[in-house]
Parts: structure tokens; sequence; C-alpha cells
């Protein structure tokens, strides 16, 4: 009985470390929160991420992507405390199947931006991509980026996509379509201004605003994923409200965004 | 159901067709010339040949990029020459396929050269055949399995192509969606019923080629 207990003993000194590391883990993910971003807020997201930190000291986990590529991994139970989307429709299917703790809320406008590393006169506006030195044209995937969708629209309503659909080269996300234009693998792409606004890729080039007529404001929309309501209800309630802060929305519009 | 387009199942198998083809008309004197080579030499060339089995495809896709770009050299050059641009068009995906499954086709080949004895080639070379003679009637006939093994797995792998291509195929419908790119697609916009045929399709197709070189290995212990 005494060796039985002995033994015991000797176990629970043995796991008294990874009890530590459990413990340490635990703190990490207490102070800590997981977001999935739309590629185009990146470069925002890097400066709200900083200001947050800042003020709360919350860590904020960041991954960069398409917003319906993410829209789909939250379906399959991503494990994402908040999602900050490029549209409504995305964070607006999650609330509807259940997987978002309330209605999207838009927390910026986006603005779609013709860029390229070459001479062409964007000045001409969207009828510069029909110019017969403009042989690929990068947009993102419009089945499930909404800037690629928006782009998409605006060239069938200046009446030009027929004509230039041959020259299309598309991104998985608004990312992808920067390193095209970036490598000189396209001649011009649509990006987001708040992409061509960012530090990293300033003085690359030249960008002019698509004619806003053309296509639908981008109303950008945040929700709070059930994942967050479950797990890290207060953390993620105190980021999402930070979205809608006064510093956040200094941040917004130096990115290039419009403020709801 | 959402209506399935078998256009991504052709191109892929024509990419890898292509590929093999291509690859074995390569790598039969490259692995030939590396089984004569001094050590020195050989290795660090097996090595380099070898990169892309591990190497993560995103290594590889964003040095493609890089080197596909018509804004300088050497997309540039293949711009002037051959009036195409690799990036977003089905030559660069060969040439990406090329590159990806060199190691497919090599290996096997170079064994096959190993495993023949020497006797082999200096007999035939004192009863005055040229190299391309002693390659064609003597050396080739004896490592048919080793061959077959390299095209087959070669084939099986270019089918599997999906980072290299998401990097450098631009997704342009019908022209460069290879049929690993539409099942992501489809299982993106939820589209399972999709995703469910062209991976059924792709699973059956890799397990036939499989059995191909399980078969084949069979049948070469036999000969030998």
């Amino acid at each position: 009985m005494n060796h039985m207990n002995s033994m015991g003993e000797m176990k629970r000194r043995r796991l008294r470390p990874f009890a530590l590391i459990l413990l340490v883990l635990a703190w990490n993910a207490y102070s800590q929160i997981t977001v999935a971003v739309a590629a185009n807020v990146q470069f925002a997201m890097e400066e709200l991420k900083t200001e947050f930190k800042k003020s709360t000291g919350i860590d904020v986990k960041t991954s960069y992507g398409a917003s319906g590529s993410f829209c789909t991994q939250i379906k399959n139970g991503a494990p994402f405390d908040v999602f900050i989307s490029a549209d409504m429709d995305f964070p607006d299917s999650l609330y509807k199947w259940g997987f978002a703790k309330e209605k999207p809320k838009p927390y910026a406008y986006g603005k779609l931006v013709l860029w390229t590393l070459k001479d062409f006169d964007l000045d001409k506006g969207l009828s510069v991509l029909s110019d017969s030195g403009v042989a690929k044209i990068a947009l993102p995937d419009p089945k499930r980026a909404p800037y690629g969708r928006e782009a998409a629209k605006a060239m069938k309503k200046s009446g030009l996509y027929d004509k230039i659909e041959s020259k299309l080269v598309y991104g998985e996300n608004i990312s992808q379509v920067s390193q095209y234009i970036l490598t000189g693998n396209v001649d011009i792409g649509f990006n987001a201004k708040s992409i061509v606004l960012a530090g990293e890729v300033a003085g690359k080039g030249k960008w002019k605003e698509v004619d806003s007529t053309l296509y639908d404001k981008i109303a950008q929309g945040a929700v709070i994923c059930k994942y967050g309501l479950e797990n890290n209800p207060s953390l993620s309630q105190r980021f999402y409200e930070f979205l809608f802060s006064d510093s956040a929305h200094a941040i917004f519009l130096r990115y290039g965004y419009v403020l709801p | 159901m959402h209506s399935i387009d078998f256009g991504p199942l052709w191109l892929t198998l024509r990419i890898a067709l292509i590929s093999t083809a291509i690859l074995f008309c390569i790598c039969l004197p490259l692995a030939f010339k590396l089984t004569q080579s001094r050590p020195w030499l050989r290795y660090p060339m097996q090595a380099m040949a070898n990169l892309p089995l591990v190497l993560p495809p995103t290594v590889l896709g964003f040095y493609l990029l890089l080197l596909f770009s018509p804004e300088r050299l050497p997309g540039a050059w293949v711009k002037a020459v051959f009036h195409v641009t690799l990036a977003f068009s089905q030559p660069g995906l060969v040439v990406a396929s090329i590159i990806f499954s060199l190691p497919f086709m090599i290996n096997p080949m170079i064994s096959g050269f190993e495993s023949l004895p020497r006797v082999l080639t200096e007999e035939a070379t004192m009863d005055g055949a040229t190299p391309w003679q002693i390659m064609a009637h003597v050396l080739i006939p004896n490592m048919r399995p080793a061959l077959m093994a390299g095209i087959v797995l070669t084939f099986c792998h270019t089918l599997g192509e999906f980072g290299v291509a998401l990097m450098v195929g631009g997704k342009i419908p019908g022209k460069t969606v290879l049929a690993s790119m539409a099942v992501y697609d489809e299982v993106e916009s939820l589209h399972y019923g999709a995703a469910h045929v062209y991976s059924g399709i792709l699973c059956v197709l890799a397990l036939c080629c499989l059995l191909t070189i399980f078969l084949l290995n069979r049948k070469g212990h036999r000969a030998l």
C-alpha cells in the first residue's frame, strides 16, 4: 500500500511541469483572440492590432484571406472569434446559419482602384483596359472575393466585359492580385484603395479610383462568431466594439475607407 | 446539383500527359549522364533534382512567379522568342509540372541504370555500337519496369499538382483551372456534390495508376 502511494506521489511530481505548461497555455488563450480578416483590411489591421494591444493588453492573432473562404471555414467549425469580412453577404450568411452572434454591422466602406506599374493612362477610366497594350488584367475571384465581384460588375456596367474577358486573370484574394501586379505578371489589376495606400506598396506604380457609379460601394461587415461567443465572449465583444471606436475610425480613414 | 464542368479534368489529363512525355525525354539522357558522372558532380546534381520533392509548393510557386514575369529574364526572353507568357497559361502549367515532378521521373531511371550490369555497355561498345544504339537496343529494353514506374509515378504526381498551379495559374476558367483547383473551388463554394464528382474521379484514376505500378513491379521481378 505504502509502495502504491509513493508511486502515485512520483507520478504526480512528474506531471507537475506539464500542469504548469497547461496553465501557461490556458492563460495565453485567455488573453488573446483570433480574428479572420479579409485581405483588403490586412494593412489597416496591423495598426488596429497595435492600437488595441496598447489600450487593452489583449493580443489579436490574425489570419488574412478571401472572405468567402473564411465564411466556408467558419461554417465548418474554424476557431475564429471574430470575422472581419470584405462585404455584408458572407457574414450575413453566417448569421443566418447560426454561426454568428448577430447581424453584421458595417465597420467601413471600401473603394475599388485600378493599379498598374506600367505607363497606362488611368485618367481614361476603365476603358484603359481595352488598350492593345494591356494583355493581362488581374482581379480577385468574383465568386469569393467581394472586390472581385464589384470589379466584374464595373466592367459589365461599362460594357467592357465581353471585349476584355479573355485578358482576365483571377487571384485567390486581393493579396494575390497585388503579387501579380507587383511581379509584373499582369499589366494592370483591380485592387482595394486600402492596399495601395499601405506603406508596404506606397510609391509602387500608380493607381486611380474606379468610377463609383459603376459598382455598389463595398460595405464591409464584421460579426462575432459562434466560436468567440462560446469560448471568448468578453474579449471578442471588446474587440468588436473597438472596431467602431474613434481610434479605429481614424485608422480606417487613413487607409482610404469611407466610414459608416 | 450544381452543374459539372469536365474541362478541368481533361485539362489535368492533358497537362499530365504532356509533362510526362517531356520529362521522359529530358530525364532519360540526364539520368544516364548522372550515373556515369563522378561523385562530386553526381550527388549535388541528384540533390538538386530532388529539391521539388521536399520543398513546399509555395516556394516553387513564388520563384516561378518571379521567373515567369515578362518584365525581366528569363520570362522576357521566353516572351520574345516564343511569344508566350508563362504565367497564367498552359505552357506555364507544363513548365511548373515538369519542375514539380522531376524527381518522380529521374529517380526510377537512375536506379534503373544502376541495376544494369556495366558489362552490357562495355560489350556493346566493343562491338562498335554508338551511345544512342546502346541506349535504344541495350539499356532501355533491359530497364523497362523502371521506366514504366517513372512514367506512371510522374503522371500520377502531376494529377495531384495544386499549390504551384494555384500560385501561377491565375484560375482562368477553361484555360488554367486544374481538377485539383476545381475541387478546392467547389468545396469553398459549398458545392459538395460537384466536389464529390471531381474527387471521386481523381481517386479512381490515381488508384488505377498505382495499381499499374504494382502490377508492373511484379512482372518486372518475374522477368529478372
